[in-house]
């Protein structure tokens, strides 16, 4: 008992680096995603075409290999495009990621509207981006935040895979405190922590789900 | 002037011929009233004078100016954007589903165009939402989501929302078709007093006592043409082709 409340301290600087690194990487990633939905559907080959083939690279490769590559290939590709802290690095291969998969929920969300919507949108006469900014994406962050729900707690637990390029994330932290004092018991406060982190941003996600349901 | 004038229209869908060359004329403050079977491509018409179709051949005239002419599906000639974007708001369309925006409330649905659109002032836009609300009998509804209303006082809703851009023209598609029957009337009076107004209005509508009232011109589509067009009585008591007689008694 005695040594959990040593660990704790530990495990916590762990959780935190995990947190961070999802929120910013969602985060960031939503707003990629967002054009990159946006750039699947476009009419236009020239938008729609690289925005499905990123989408394709990163849902069709593992996330482990990305990591290893934006991490140490990049730098051999060319030399300028090193990324020093192993943080800065697992940050963009998430976001990159997280973009992709989020892209997909979005834009289903989008295509789950009825066609009407955009006909009485463009009836009235407007523009493209009036009828996005104004009709349909409102309509869509309602049906996308479950979806966006789950992608965030999946990236909660994949930030795990940020350990292998040396970041110390919870489960990084709890590996080094199982091998140095050869116990596993160490797991059994980790698993706490990530259950505690996934209740608390499973209610917010369940929240804002309800501030959105106002119609 | 006419307001709308289309000429030997034709669309396809794929190998799917639609329509065939209608050729219609709408008068400044004529009400045109469409029948005729479904799937006969009554919407499809007016989804073409309104731009949510690409016409397949033929013209389509705005205010005696060309707006479109097509053949063999290749837009040969078109008004110039700027031209085009406002003769399309001065049509305003109401559909069979009302396709109020769900996200915004009963107020904000009506000023929203004019405020992004028109880039009327807030306040104008506004006061002039409360005056079509008014008129359509939905003032105390204005801050609700359309989820809260009745099919009828959507459809309401949504006529306002289109006469807020102030159209020189109307174009109903089978606008009372989705609604229980005890509902149908409300959005009629709305209808009839446009009509009365003096809008011009094409109204596809199965509700005879309204054409009966207030259509100065029947038509009736039929082959993906207009198979007969005349005063209301003259089409619904004395019918001249099998097809118009066959859909009218099969309606009555
Ligand atoms: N977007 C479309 N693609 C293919 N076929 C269509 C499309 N829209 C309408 N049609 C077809 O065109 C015909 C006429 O439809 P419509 O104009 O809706 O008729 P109406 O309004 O008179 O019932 C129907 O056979 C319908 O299935
Ligand atoms: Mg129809």
């Amino acid at each position: 008992m005695q040594k959990v409340l040593l660990w704790i301290p530990q495990l916590l600087g762990g959780a935190r680096n995990t947190i961070i690194i999802t929120i910013i990487s969602v985060g960031i990633g939503i707003v990629l995603s967002l054009f990159l939905a946006l750039g699947k559907m476009s009419k236009h080959k020239l938008i729609s075409k690289p925005c499905s083939a990123y989408i394709f690279f990163f849902r069709g490769t593992p996330l482990l290999m990305q990591i290893y590559f934006i991490y140490y290939g990049l730098p051999q590709i060319n030399p300028a495009l090193t990324i020093k802290s192993a943080f800065n690095a697992a940050l963009l291969a998430f976001t990159l990621n997280t973009a992709a998969y989020l892209a997909e929920d979005i834009r289903a969300g989008v295509q789950s509207i009825d066609a009407g919507q955009f006909e009485a949108a463009r009836t009235l006469g407007m523009s493209y981006w009036q009828m996005m900014r104004l009709v349909i994406i409102p309509q869509t962050i309602r049906r996308v935040i479950p979806p966006v729900g789950n992608e965030f707690i999946m990236a909660l637990k994949d930030v795990s895979l940020v350990s292998i390029i040396g970041l110390s994330d919870l489960t990084k932290v709890t590996r080094q405190i199982s091998s140095s004092q050869a116990t596993a018991m160490v797991y059994i406060p980790a698993m706490i922590i990530y259950l505690i982190i996934t209740a608390v941003f499973t209610a917010i996600f369940r929240q804002v789900e309800k501030k959105n349901s106002a119609y | 002037m006419s307001i709308i004038r289309t000429e030997n229209l034709c669309k396809n869908f794929g190998e799917l011929h639609v329509l065939k060359g209608v050729n219609l004329t709408v008068e400044k403050g004529e009400v045109v009233v469409i029948i005729g079977a479904s799937g006969g491509g009554k919407s499809t018409f007016l989804r073409s004078l309104n731009n949510l179709e690409t016409i397949t051949a033929g013209s389509i005239y705005f205010e005696d100016k060309l707006f479109v002419r097509a053949e063999n599906g290749k837009v040969l000639e078109e008004m110039p954007k700027k031209e085009k974007k406002e003769a399309l708001l001065k049509m305003g369309m109401v559909f069979q589903r009302f396709n109020l925006f769900p996200n915004m409330t009963v107020k904000d649905n009506v000023m929203s165009a004019p405020v992004h659109v028109k880039k009327i002032p807030k306040a104008q836009a506004e006061e002039t939402a409360m005056e079509l609300l008014k008129r359509v009998g939905l003032a105390d509804k204005a801050d609700e989501y359309p989820s809260r209303l009745s099919g009828g006082q959507q459809q309401r809703v949504a006529i306002a929302r289109s006469l807020a851009m102030s159209p020189d023209i109307m174009l109903f598609d089978e606008p009372t078709s989705a609604l229980d029957p005890e509902l149908v009337g409300e959005v009629l009076n709305v209808m009839k007093g446009l009509a009365k107004d003096g809008m011009t209005m094409i109204c596809v509508t199965h509700e005879m006592g309204f054409a009966r009232e207030v259509a100065d011109k029947v038509v009736f589509m039929g082959e993906g043409k207009i198979l007969e067009e005349g005063a209301p009585d003259e089409i619904f008591n004395h019918p001249k082709t099998k097809q118009a007689q066959q859909f009218l008694g099969s309606i009555l």
